[in-house]
């Protein structure tokens, strides 16, 4: 008897630091992958953007201060991409298309950012964009020459883009909602077009 | 004793920093090749743990099903895509990493299979066998990249690996079961 309790006294501090270890090693049961957890953090975090500088389909270069009062969709993607950038692209598209047009350029700017510097040159983008019905104005590509600084910007919003035999990249995929002070507000799943583009809405009614 | 000098000289092998890059280049080198191999590192410095602390394992994991339990809690904690992204960008989680595949996978469950029941070692091989084709179908089907640094043909290689696993359990349990095996043996 005695040594049976003992059995049930084990098991129990097992079964506690199990629980232990996968309550610390999720979040608390909130993350499963590192994207869930690396978007929770963002969200949590707020991050301000880094400077860095931009290089847009007019050759115009500048950096976030650009954009200081005015929300930011961001995303990341580079042009040769053949498989999901051309959606996330196109779902930016879509919400682009749900902004009433007294926001656009106003109140929010749209940004796709390359990290695909060496091929994306400013002529490439600017063909790129017209794929989607970006203007280059309210709705801009550009991308990063400098790859110091552009490590610097995927590391902060946490985009890993790992470079495979074929000249892809395999990499996360979201939406980023800057707001007006520059933070970092919320990532998006980027699927979700329609709870993206209620998210942005809402953002922008709130903020008059 | 010899065996767990064995043991020790694999954990440091395995431990080498150039080791440990070429095994964790490979997602499913990683999973399926590194963290067992740490467990069987694990697994023969067992003995030599058990001689040094007899009354320990006999107190504590008499009937063997502590030490299992401890053993597939952790064993499946590291098929949650999030440990392996971890491990490779944590030095602390990679560091756990090791310490756990070598004393709380590999030691706990040679110390505790002989002194399981056989239902319960059944109950272990399938538990195992679900979980591994869980992620198996996972890995395979999903369409995301579920770990970040691994390309998505590692993750349908990995499931393939998955399944090749769970394939050879069954395997072992069917032969278990019906293969008589007092037949096969020489008097």
């Amino acid at each position: 008897m005695f040594k049976l309790k003992r059995q049930w006294i084990s098991l129990t501090v097992v079964i506690l630091f199990g629980f232990a270890l996968f309550f610390i090693g999720t979040d608390g049961f909130t993350a499963f992958t590192e994207e869930t957890a690396r978007t929770n953090q963002l969200v949590e975090e707020q991050p301000s953007l880094p400077q860095v500088t931009l290089e847009d389909t007019f050759e115009r270069e500048y950096d976030f201060s650009e954009f200081e009062g005015k929300y930011v969709l961001m995303t990341f993607f580079y042009s040769s991409c053949s498989t999901v950038c051309p959606i996330l692209e196109q779902n930016v598209a879509n919400i682009y298309e749900e902004v009433p047009a007294k926001y656009l350029g106003e109140d929010i700017v749209f940004l796709s950012v390359s990290f695909d510097p060496e091929r994306d040159t400013p002529e490439v983008l600017d063909k790129y964009r017209t794929y989607f019905g970006s203007d280059g104005e309210e709705w801009r590509m550009a991308r990063v020459a400098d790859e110091q600084e552009l490590d610097f910007l995927l590391d902060e919003f946490g985009v890993i883009a790992i470079p495979d035999d074929e000249g892809e990249f395999s990499h996360n995929v979201a939406f980023y909602l800057v707001n007006p002070d520059g933070y970092l507000e919320d990532v998006m799943d980027f699927e979700d077009v329609d709870g993206a583009t209620n998210k942005v809405l809402h953002a922008l009614e709130s903020e008059g | 004793m010899k065996q767990a000098i064995y043991g020790i000289i694999l954990f440091i092998f395995l431990a080498l920093p150039p080791v440990v890059d070429l095994a964790e280049s490979i997602m499913a080198i990683h999973m399926h090749a590194q963290m067992p191999l740490i467990g069987i590192a694990g697994m023969l410095m067992a003995p030599y743990l058990q001689q040094k602390f007899p009354r320990f394992f006999e107190k504590w994991n008499e009937n063997g099903v502590p030490g299992i339990v401890l053993f597939l809690i952790v064993f499946i904690y590291w098929v949650i895509p999030r440990a392996m992204d971890d491990a490779l960008a944590s030095g602390a989680v990679e560091v756990f990493k090791f310490f756990s595949w070598a004393f709380l996978i590999g030691v706990p469950l040679r110390l505790s299979w002989p002194k399981l029941t056989k239902a319960w070692q059944y109950i272990v091989l399938l538990v195992v066998a679900v979980s591994y084709s869980i992620m198996a179908v996972l890995y395979l089907f999903s369409p995301d990249q579920l770990c970040n640094n691994y390309l998505i043909v590692d993750q349908r290689i990995l499931g393939w690996s998955f399944l090749l696993i769970v394939f050879v359990i069954i395997l072992y349990i069917l032969q278990d079961l019906f293969i008589d095996k007092s037949a096969y043996e020489a008097e």
